[in-house]
């Protein structure tokens, strides 16, 4: 049989989706024919690439601005990452580190008191000497940010100074050359200025005598 | 009985907005791989995806379950304007290839190490440009059947030709394929 013929058997073969007749045919031409054999191996080859060819993840940004262009609806966030928006994420920021090491030292301070409290204060009282300890806290965490605050105005005053200065030492340094330039442009021959200043100088004392 | 597709699509026109993102997120991952595949660029499947999905939204009042199934419709309305993108350009550009393919994200677990990643992402450029030396009828096949995995009855659907048509058309496009394949061996010395 004809190589043309095979050719178009091919396809369905390797899908073994050709009748019984034609299937025979191919696989006792395929016997005597390494032409087709060949084209056949690499039809094989063809498909398992097909099949391992990679797939494009779609980004969820991409969806939003397609949602938002048509029904104009946010997209939905996952479970997941609504976990780690709201709950993950802010664990790493630095508000979240400043309260837990507040926390840390109120317990720190009430633990080790507690049982000797508990034992000699009535739960009103031990109410109000969380009451207390919270309120202590409170304001040692508001002087704390003051204190900040203060620390942060030093520290702006400090690097206003500092590039103040050295704005103003570049400033002299860029002076004398300036001052060169004007010198040589326009007066050529300032170095004879100081004799003249001398001389004006003894002329004006002289003069009156 | 309806489908989940055809249920999905009475809520949309009932105006559910969370039935149209689920309809998004089963089709617009599809349809992006199918853009690219067409287009073999990144930026160009993406405004694909993007005016397809406008367009499906615009004209889900249009789709009948009678008359096919829901995805038979969509990706219908996706190669009508892939067909249309490529009239107006005559063809899409050659660029990306191994390049775009080496950087884009991309969704791959049966890749266990770096030799077997390197020989896939040539055996992936290798497809991409054998696809893009096509006729668009071959290539079309191509990537409906052996890519996107179709049946020859949803295809003949789909492309409106009897599945005799569809079953020659991938014959040769695959018949196409393999010579290339023989030639760069060929070019490069290797053996099959």
């Amino acid at each position: 049989m004809e190589c043309s013929k095979i050719e178009q058997w091919l396809s369905e073969y390797l899908e073994s989706s050709l009748p019984a007749e034609e299937t025979e045919h191919v696989t006792n031409h395929l016997k005597t024919c390494p032409a087709c054999s060949a084209l056949l191996a690499e039809m094989r080859s063809v498909r398992t690439m097909c099949d391992s060819y990679p797939v494009l993840e779609l980004d969820p940004d991409f969806v939003e601005r397609i949602l938002l262009r048509t029904s104009g609806r946010p997209r939905t966030r996952p479970f997941r990452e609504r976990l780690t928006q709201y709950f993950v994420r802010p664990l790493f920021t630095p508000r979240f580190a400043v309260g837990a090491s507040l926390a840390t030292l109120f317990l720190a301070f009430m633990i080790p008191r507690l049982p000797g409290v508990v034992s000699t204060v009535s739960p009103q009282g031990l109410l109000r000497l969380l009451d207390r300890g919270v309120s202590q806290l409170y304001g040692e965490g508001l002087k704390a940010y003051e204190a900040k605050n203060e620390w942060q105005e030093q520290f702006n005053r400090l690097k206003n100074n500092t590039w103040n200065s050295l704005r103003s030492i570049m400033e002299q340094m860029d002076g004398p050359v300036e001052g060169r330039k004007k010198q040589n442009d326009g007066e050529p021959r300032k170095e004879n200025a100081p004799k003249e200043k001398s001389s004006g100088v003894l002329v004006s004392t002289s003069s009156p005598a | 009985m309806l489908s989940g597709d055809d249920k999905l699509v009475e809520r949309c026109l009932q105006g559910d907005d969370y039935a149209w993102e689920m309809l998004v997120n089963s089709y617009g991952k599809r349809i992006y791989n199918l853009g690219y595949r067409y287009t073999n660029r990144r930026d160009e499947a993406e405004d694909l995806t993007q005016d397809i999905l406008i367009r499906v939204y615009q004209n889900l009042k249009s789709y009948r379950a009678e008359s096919g199934s829901f995805q038979n419709w969509i990706l219908r309305v996706a190669r009508n304007l892939v067909i249309d993108r490529y009239r107006q350009v005559r063809r899409f550009p050659q660029a990306g290839g191994s390049e775009e393919l080496e950087t884009m994200n991309i969704q791959d677990e049966k890749v266990p190490n770096p030799q077997r990643a390197a020989e896939q992402l040539e055996a992936s450029a290798f497809l991409q440009s054998g696809l893009q030396s096509l006729s668009p009828e071959l290539k079309e096949a191509i990537i409906l059947r052996d890519l996107e995995g179709m049946a020859y009855s949803d295809m003949a659907e789909m492309l409106n030709v009897p599945e005799g048509t569809v079953k020659s058309r991938i014959n040769r496009g695959r018949l196409e394929l393999a010579k290339l394949l023989t030639k760069r061996r060929t070019q490069l010395g290797m053996k099959a």
